[in-house]
């Protein structure tokens, strides 16, 4: 190691304070894992504790010997192997072609079915299930006509990831083996490269999007491909230029403005302009509200107003690729409700700078307005300003490292300090509040 | 443990990304060679979670570079790989379909053989403790006869406690035995189902076939620096997180917290200098160096990345006056 010599002269203790940071972080010591280890013990439970680092190395064999224990309980924690218990065995089958297209009106078949039920299957499916078991299934895959369910490529890798799903190469890549064996008992199973190699880019499917989608799907999201998933999809309506739709209302922009300045000037209160005396022009104030409605001379951004734009009016990465929902939302997938995240996500190789405001106004536009509601949002102020009227989350991956951040409209102008009850009577109350929150 | 693997190691590339999966080769890359990837797979027996991640491991195109120049790694690219499903002779087929048979049988073993022992283990609980109530009972009992008795007689009270208990746990013992051999007689022949995590086997070893290896990786910018820092013995991770291009480590981030966050420059870059206060401030204020440095040629005045690579200056930067 490089400080190896110096540190030899400097003495072995080196004392790193350990600051508190999120677990997830740093570099894990594996360690913990041994005792939930397959081939060691499975008997206690219960999450492990965080080893203590040391500084820098040195050239002791206690340290060396610490490591490669590390190293070790790593190695095992890695080996350890996917299995499945023949009773809930859940066995899929890769469809490289995908699903068949959904055929034309075919009365009389399928009897005793649901026929009308999931009758639209993805074409990015190229996985399904012939006997579907387990709670996975309630908010993954589609079911087609027959009660097959189809996954799509992020559904199946992770299913497959986790070990809940044994997926079969098609007996037309590998071969059947033996005329009278059937295709179920003797095919080959995929192995975890296989699936990487086989769905990954598959449909749209990048890594760093896997990467987000299973990470979220791990702590119990559910989670549903947006309307821009697919890079090249337009918005429908083509005449609609590129640039804003029509504005609901007409906003603060240039005549907003000069509108403002005109009833300004009009009022029939002010007695005087600015050029000629104080800004609040002469005569008598009975209020504090109205002096300050006069001293409001920058216009401002009203987020309400700003246009609403169709998610697919967006473009990638900078777009709402997927809806995510709470783990205690009961969700139907023939009706989903509105999302409570909205997530792009942007690879930090192929996106090297921040987005610009136009790209990050674009984004937003395309979320719904999602005003501050609620008894704790009426009454904490700061709290209104964090939520903002509209939200985005980023997850940004650099090289399978991702950061959630979430984006949101503030508008400081909708907040009339001098008006509200609940502003900021006494002594500044803090509120070191931040425009960007990390989740 | 200490094995190393066939040489040089493949390395998946997948849809533009590079990928191992090989438990065999992470460790040997990470021992050996201070790669250490970011892990970015679901941990089968602990799958509810994303603080210990499992396979597969994400490498920089860094460190794949790094890797391919030192002759140790070589991209495969994977989809094309597993065209050789395609391909695969039907006896290779049965024999790793009975190789993954046996395996499974041998899991469903372990796991058995765990299951008795478990159970063993918790009857012999159970008996103890029925055994300790029922020793608590006679010495409750010896105890009061002995009061009854007055006071002399109270001493060899613990020895004729100590009596029952060995008497009870030796009957226990056989029945348990009994027991657990009556009920525990499991049917080896059920195998459990295999998940594999790599392709090879069935597919034939991608480095017999050197033909087929992609052009080394294509890396940005900042790449000397990598390398430099790398031939230096640190261990370099993605640092966009903490506000860098990478972290440095002086030995394995296992058990090594990071000393520099690192960014990288071109020599003759214009450098916003509240950049370099910012990057010494964040630095400091997580107790690291801020470490900025860059090759000293363009990439047009020399002919490879490696002649870059052995120009590079490095600068750390602190912020004293906090």
């Amino acid at each position: 190691m490089a400080d190896a010599d110096e540190d030899a002269v400097r003495g072995t203790t080196v004392e790193a304070t350990q600051i508190e940071t999120d677990l997830s972080d740093e570099t894990q010591d594996f360690r913990l894992l041994n005792h939930l280890n397959f081939l060691t013990d499975t008997s206690s439970s219960g999450l492990p504790r965080r080893g203590e680092k040391d500084f820098e190395p040195n050239p002791t064999e206690f340290q060396a010997d610490v490591l490669s224990a590390s190293r070790q309980a790593m190695h095992n924690a890695l080996a350890h192997p996917r299995l499945h218990n023949p009773k809930n065995q859940v066995i899929a089958i890769y469809a490289p072609e995908g699903p068949p297209p959904p055929p034309a009106v075919t009365p009389g078949q399928d009897t005793g079915k649901p026929v009308a039920r999931g009758a639209s299957v993805s074409p990015d499916a190229c996985v399904y299930v012939p006997t579907p078991k387990g709670q996975h299934f309630k908010s993954m895959g589609q079911a087609d006509r027959k009660g097959v369910i189809w996954l799509l490529p992020e559904e199946a890798l992770y299913l497959l990831e986790r070990g809940s799903l044994d997926i079969r190469w098609p007996t037309s890549i590998t071969g059947g083996i033996g005329e009278e064996g059937c295709e179920e008992e003797l095919s080959i199973p995929m192995s975890l490269q296989a699936a990487y190699a086989c769905l990954i880019g598959r449909g749209g499917l990048t890594l760093e999007r896997f990467t987000v989608y299973s990470s979220l799907k791990r702590i119990g999201y559910a989670i549903s491909r947006a309307p821009g998933w697919n890079d090249s999809a337009k918005a429908e309506d083509e005449d609609r230029p590129d640039a804003y739709t029509q504005p609901l209302k007409r906003g603060a922009g240039l005549a907003g403005i000069l509108g403002s300045i005109f009833n300004w000037i009009n009022d029939p209160k002010s007695t005087s302009s600015t050029a000629a005396g104080p800004v609040i022009g002469y005569g008598i104030h009975r209020s504090y509200a109205d002096i300050y409605k006069k001293l409001a001379l920058i216009p401002w951004y009203d987020p309400t107003l700003a246009p609403q734009r169709d998610p697919l009016n967006t473009t990638a990465p900078y777009r709402v690729i997927l809806h995510v929902y709470k783990p205690n939302t009961s969700i139907k997938k023939s009706a989903l409700p509105p999302p409570d995240f909205r997530i792009a996500v942007i690879s930090t190789r192929e996106a090297t700078t921040i987005p610009t405001l136009p790209q990050l106004s674009a984004l937003l536009e395309s979320t719904p307005l999602d005003p501050p509601q609620g008894e704790k949002m009426e009454r904490n102020m700061y709290m209104r300003l964090r939520h903002g009227y509209r939200n985005v989350i980023l997850a940004v991956v650099d090289q399978g490292v991702t950061s959630f951040l979430r984006i949101a409209d503030v508008a400081f102008g909708k907040e009339r300090l001098y008006e509200g009850v609940n502003g900021p009577t006494g002594p500044k109350k803090g509120g070191n509040f931040k425009k960007k929150k990390k989740r | 443990m200490e094995s190393t693997p066939t040489l040089p190691i493949p390395i998946s590339y997948v849809s533009g990304r590079y990928l191992l999966f090989s438990v065999d080769a992470v460790t040997y890359l990470r021992r050996e060679h201070n790669i250490c990837g970011v892990l970015i797979g679901t941990l089968p027996q602990i799958p509810q979670q994303n603080v210990f991640l499992g396979l597969p491991l994400e490498l920089m195109p860094e460190e794949a570079r790094v890797l391919v120049d030192k002759d140790v790694a070589c991209i495969v690219d994977e989809a094309k790989a597993h065209d050789g499903m395609r391909s695969l002779l039907e006896e290779d087929r049965r024999q790793y379909l009975r190789d993954l048979e046996s395996q499974g049988q041998l899991a469903m073993r372990i796991l058995a053989d765990r299951k008795d022992q478990q159970r063993e283990q918790s009857l012999k609980e159970i008996d103890e403790k029925k055994a300790k109530g029922l020793a608590a009972k006679a010495a409750k009992a010896a105890k009061a006869a002995a009061d009854a008795q007055v006071a002399p007689e109270s001493s060899p009270a613990p020895t004729e406690k100590e009596e029952p208990n060995s008497i009870f746990a030796g009957e226990d013992g056989t029945s348990s035995l009994s027991r657990t051999t009556g009920i525990s007689t499991p049917a080896p022949q059920q195998a459990l189902g295999i998940t594999p995590t790599t392709s090879y086997p069935p597919l034939p070893h991608p480095v017999s076939a050197s033909s087929q290896y992609l052009p080394k990786p294509e890396v940005p910018l900042s790449y000397p620096l990598f390398a430099h820092l790398h031939s230096r013995g640190y261990f370099l991770s993605p640092g966009l997180r903490f506000g860098c291009q990478y972290v440095a480590y002086p030995g394995d981030p296992l058990r090594f917290h990071s000393h520099f966050v690192v960014v990288s420059a071109e020599w003759d870059q214009e450098m916003d200098l509240m950049d370099i206060v910012n990057g010494g401030r964040l630095g400091t204020g997580v107790k690291k160096g801020f470490l900025l440095g860059g090759p000293q040629k363009r990439r047009d005045e020399v002919e490879s990345e490696a002649d870059r690579v052995d120009t590079v200056r490095t600068f750390s930067i602190e912020w004293a006056g906090m």
